[in-house]
């Protein structure tokens, strides 16, 4: 582990190096750029008999322009978990364009299957410490994964549009080798590509105001899930959601109005599964169909001092709805009301209530609730 | 999903032809707008907008295209942005 730092760090130093070397003291500093960018955060959490400090990170974005049609960008993330520091790559790919408005990108992609992940993931660009049921552990949802895109800015009847269209490795399906309670479930992590099929999918964005303050947008993805040889080889996953933005200042209200949601829905070819459960084999024959969904309003006044101007109100509902007779099959929702206070416009302390309930889940059966505090601290750079 | 796949590979190669011919030209009333009314637009859909002051000439050519890419913006409107961000720097 200290090996891999060390060398990370010695990759980011030259960088660094490299950057200060052509920007600040060559008069004919030619047209390789350099630029490391990011962000981190502090962390902490209370509630359900803990009080803690937790996570802290740290999210290198690493930049290279080799010229105007030609760059590289990669995403790096230090977390401390368990008391470990471990490190993931978010992404990594290259992006050439092709046309003005045009760009192929490929490598590790983040997926453009609605706005959440691809635009709203850093924690200096989420207005929240957390973020919607439907990512994180358990999730459901493409974030990231292998593949190549095109991606750019078109018009439409007049209208302003943005359209992504991508071939990815594609996620897979837990086959209940690993944890049997969950067989059935999609795996969206793009650890392994567990056979030939590809998955398609893509976004449009729309803005039907001139002045761009809305966006509604549609995803797809589609994909075989199975095993390559395994008994679920053919079982196929179709993927989509509508998404929508809305970004204006609104006088009557004294402030800036951010309102957010997007809404998902996960199907996969149905299959009986057999579960062996206390000696017994059980067969689970379900629908396989998710849901899950978030609709987030936020508020900043535009009046008062320095001080009003700088905070802003957050609230969040969440959804989560899992397959009935899945031995996973729960129904949990998630309210969080956050205030934050920004110091800079890329940096701000948060402090958010979050309550969740779940009904019904693998891990434990009946009706949980979950009430936590949290204070983010979150810095972009 | 068979059918599936054929029909996400039919409308991806229709959507491309379509984005590429319709992505060439921008309306008179887009195109008339300003680097700073676009730099608003643009950059406060997903965050707050960045100060001029914050980079550098340079940094921003960087910064401008990597978010030209990321952020789906036309090379006209970042064109327009980067020149209104190195002016007011």
């Amino acid at each position: 582990m200290k090996h891999i730092l060390l060398g990370v760090m010695m990759v980011m130093s030259v960088s660094v190096m490299a950057q200060t070397t052509d920007s600040s003291f060559s008069s004919k500093p030619g047209n390789s750029r350099y630029m490391i960018r990011g962000y981190g955060d502090a962390n902490f959490i209370s509630g359900e008999g803990k009080t803690s400090f937790g996570n802290a990170r740290f999210v290198p974005l690493f930049i290279y322009k080799q010229s105007d049609r030609l760059l590289f960008e990669s995403e790096l993330e230090f977390e401390i978990e368990n008391g470990e520091v471990e490190i993931a790559l978010e992404y990594a790919n290259f992006y050439y364009q092709l046309t003005p408005n045009m760009t192929v990108r490929m490598g590790k992609i983040l997926i453009p299957f609605g706005t959440f992940f691809d635009r709203l993931h850093p924690s200096w660009i989420n207005k929240l410490p957390t973020v919607p049921l439907g990512y994180g552990h358990d999730g459901l949802l493409p974030t990231s994964d292998l593949g190549i895109e095109l991606r750019g800015a078109t018009f439409l009847a007049g209208m302003r549009a943005n359209y992504s269209a991508y071939m990815t490795n594609g996620p897979r399906l837990n086959d209940g080798e690993e944890e049997a309670d969950e067989i059935g479930m999609i795996v969206p992590k793009a650890d392994i590509d567990n056979n030939k099929n590809k998955a398609f999918g893509g976004r449009f964005g729309l803005f039907p105001f001139a002045d761009q303050s809305l966006e509604i947008g549609f995803s797809a993805q589609s994909a075989k899930l199975g095993n390559e040889g395994s008994e679920f080889e053919d079982i196929g996953a179709f993927l989509y959601a509508f998404d929508w933005t809305l970004v204006k200042n609104v006088s009557a209200l004294g402030g800036r109005v951010d309102l957010r949601g997007q809404l998902n829905f996960v199907n996969i070819d149905n299959r009986p599964y057999d579960i062996l459960e206390n000696g017994n084999l059980e067969t689970f024959d379900f629908d396989n169909k998710s849901k899950t969904s978030f609709y987030q309003l936020a508020y900043r006044p535009t009046f008062g001092s320095q001080f009003i101007q700088n905070l802003e109100l957050v609230g969040r509902y969440s959804t989560l709805t899992t397959p009935e007779e899945a031995p996973w099959e729960s129904e949990s929702t998630q309210l969080t009301f956050g205030l934050n206070y920004w110091m800079d416009w890329r940096s701000a302390i948060k402090i958010a209530f979050q309550s969740d309930e779940v009904e019904g889940g693998h891990d434990s059966p009946g009706l949980t609730k979950t009430d936590l505090f949290f204070i983010q601290w979150t810095i972009g750079f | 999903m068979k059918k599936n796949n054929i029909l996400f590979t039919m409308a991806f190669v229709i959507f491309t032809t379509m984005m590429i011919v319709a992505g060439c030209a921008a309306p008179a009333h887009i195109s008339e707008k300003g680097g700073a009314q676009l730099w608003g637009e643009s950059c406060g859909r997903c965050h707050n907008t960045a100060s001029p002051s914050t980079f550098s000439d340079v940094d921003w050519d960087i910064a401008v295209k990597h978010m030209q890419f990321r952020a789906q913006i036309s090379q006209e409107e970042a064109n327009k942005i980067v020149e209104f961000l190195k002016s007011a720097n």
